[in-house]
């Protein structure tokens, strides 16, 4: 097995103790960064989302796999910038305002990373201003907006008409969340509906034309 | 068989799926939807709340349930927390307040409405912090509300309507002290770890129950709360549900099966994988049966209705339309299909949202009623 597979086979098996080490391995033996980031990290949490969605991994799987990747990525980083390497897109995401969980919202977030986004994670309770104001801080790609309650997700439709009348071009507008389905983000015209972490970043990279893994 | 019961005779029958005259009755509202129905009723005798923030027991006043002569009693509820000292206030606005509690994690709540609150960070991080604080978790009478309890629970054996002692359980437990998180990544990196802190809170709760029963008298059903699900599935494997918290829901269950109290389980979320692990560890019924995670007594009491009851399964979102035609759909669809197998109780799939009038909800619990009757 090659290093950049075995690297993907570490992040798939949550091992935060052989992702640094195999980047280093790769390095040294003049693995080009961009490959052992899109060939080794996101490809192996690209296998942990396919395996999230179809039930053979559950929560606690996934987030030591996203442990494996960050372990990984933190010594990846520095050879990525050098090699100027960059994201191929940026997500804003947030819970909505008059919303305070977090959990959910973290999981995708660790997935939008694994699908190879830079995340900016606005956290809980965010008002729509607080969104377009990230919007406006650097090209965005994609804002993910999550509710767990059905007395927060009308806050969605708020955000989202806020996000397009002000941010253009306006990101791709993707919602997620307990009481969330695709008949209301159809109805609140949503660009997509993501039913869980996986399938969010799945649908978040189709959308966003990311291609790279 | 068909004279009308008590609400205990009732709940004690239908519990254990033997006939009786109607569907029982009980429910949950939102913070907001309480104070609400409770202002609009105008009764200075209600009051008596669920959890409120900060916390007014009002021991001297009706709970909602009382009021709507519902059939269930809640009492019990043991304060877990390691250390029992007022909160620390960190940061607080009209709408909320960031504050360190008695595990050390540090949540910000809504002040004036119930949820989740958010997890901002949690003090314990590591078994060795565990072991410094595990032994805080000492049971003590002080850990329940007497004066709301006690009260509760004799104007409940008075009107013979069926008494729930409530607890949580481990993995409900270990959130509020390490996290849904780190204990997720524990039961995969630190597994003796997860298992220290399962039996340590088993232990203590069945020690608080012990201590309630000696104090207050015999309860009739254990009403045992555990959020072990999400709208797509269970947060764990069967797998890691087998080997990390079945041991302690058996352990605690049997504490109840020994006195012949049925165990009602509450788990929000799509638990319909785990369901034939938690009637092996002693789940009697399931509450509440949320429909937005797939949860549907149509397709679940054909599959487990010999040996499990249903609690719940009303459709929040179809009752915060306030049309009764649709209501009353939703009402016979859910409700004959439980009681074809007698272990069905009414419920909400969740908590009755603000949306819900009062006027509606009246007139849904007397469908309830209605539609509940056994022929």
């Amino acid at each position: 097995m090659s290093i950049v597979e075995q690297l993907a086979e570490a992040v798939i098996n949550g091992d935060e103790t052989a992702t640094p080490r195999l980047i280093e391995e790769g390095l040294a033996a003049g693995i080009a960064p961009g490959d052992l980031l899109n060939q080794g990290l996101l490809k192996g949490m690209t296998e942990v989302g396919r395996r999230f969605r179809e039930g053979e991994y559950f929560v606690p799987e996934v987030l030591v796999a996203a442990e494996a990747m960050k372990a990984g990525t933190a010594v990846l980083k520095p050879h990525l910038a050098q090699a100027g390497v960059r994201p191929e897109a940026t997500a804003v995401i947030g819970t909505v305002r008059g919303d305070l969980h977090d959990i959910g919202k973290n999981l995708v977030a660790t997935m939008l990373e694994g699908a190879g986004f830079e995340v900016i994670d606005l956290g809980v309770d965010v008002p729509p201003e607080k969104f377009v104001e990230a919007c406006r801080q650097r090209p965005v790609q994609l804002v993910g907006m999550s509710a767990l309650l059905t007395t927060t997700m009308p806050m969605m439709e708020e955000t989202i008409k806020v996000l397009r009348a002000e941010v253009r071009p306006t990101p791709v507008l993707l919602v997620g969340g307990a009481p969330v389905t695709q008949e209301y983000a159809d109805k609140i015209q949503a660009d997509g509906y993501g039913r869980d972490a996986a399938t969010g970043a799945e649908l978040a990279k189709k959308l966003c034309r990311l291609g790279r893994n | 068989m068909n004279a009308q019961l008590t609400s205990h005779e009732r709940v004690a029958r239908c519990l254990r799926r033997r006939s009786h005259d109607r569907v029982p009755i009980f429910d949950a509202w939102w913070r907001e939807t309480e104070q609400a129905y409770v202002a609009a009723i105008g009764d200075p005798n209600l009051g008596c709340g669920i959890e409120s923030f900060p916390r007014e027991p009002r021991p001297d006043r009706l709970t909602l349930w009382e009021y709507f002569d519902m059939d269930l009693m809640q009492v019990g509820w043991p304060d877990q927390r390691l250390r029992l000292t007022p909160p620390e206030v960190l940061q607080e606005t009209d709408e909320w307040v960031l504050q360190r509690d008695g595990n050390e994690a540090v949540m910000r709540w809504w002040k004036h409405k119930m949820g989740t609150p958010e997890h901002v960070a949690f003090g314990i991080d590591s078994p060795d912090k565990w072991a410094q604080v595990r032994g805080l978790l000492v049971p003590a009478k002080e850990r329940i509300r007497w004066s709301e309890f006690m009260p509760r629970y004799q104007r409940a054996r008075q009107d013979q309507r069926f008494i729930c002692y409530c607890a949580v359980e481990v993995i409900e437990s270990a959130k509020d002290s390490i996290g849904h998180e780190q204990m997720c990544r524990a039961m995969i990196k630190r597994p003796e770890w997860v298992h220290d802190v399962f039996a340590t809170y088993t232990r203590f709760s069945i020690e608080m129950f012990r201590l309630f029963e000696a104090e207050a008298g015999p309860c009739d059903g254990a009403f045992i709360y555990g959020d072990i699900a999400y709208k797509n599935g269970p947060f764990m494997s069967p797998r890691h549900y087998r080997a990390f918290v079945f041991p302690y829901h058996k352990q605690f269950f049997d504490e109840f099966h020994r006195r012949n109290m049925p165990v009602i389980f509450h788990s929000d979320g799509d638990i319909r994988l785990l369901l034939p692990h938690l009637i092996e560890a002693g789940v009697d019924v399931i509450q509440p049966m949320e429909t937005r995670a797939g949860m549907d007594v149509r397709e679940l009491a054909p599959q487990y209705g010999d040996r499990l009851g249903f609690f719940g399964n009303i459709d929040v979102t179809v009752l915060a339309r306030n049309d009764r035609d649709q209501i009353r759909r939703e009402l016979l669809a859910k409700m004959t299909a439980g009681m074809r197998y007698q272990g069905y109780l009414y419920h909400s799939d969740h908590s009755i949202p603000p949306g819900v009038t009062l006027e509606t909800y009246r007139w849904l619990i007397e469908e309830v009623r209605r539609i509940g009757q056994y022929a």
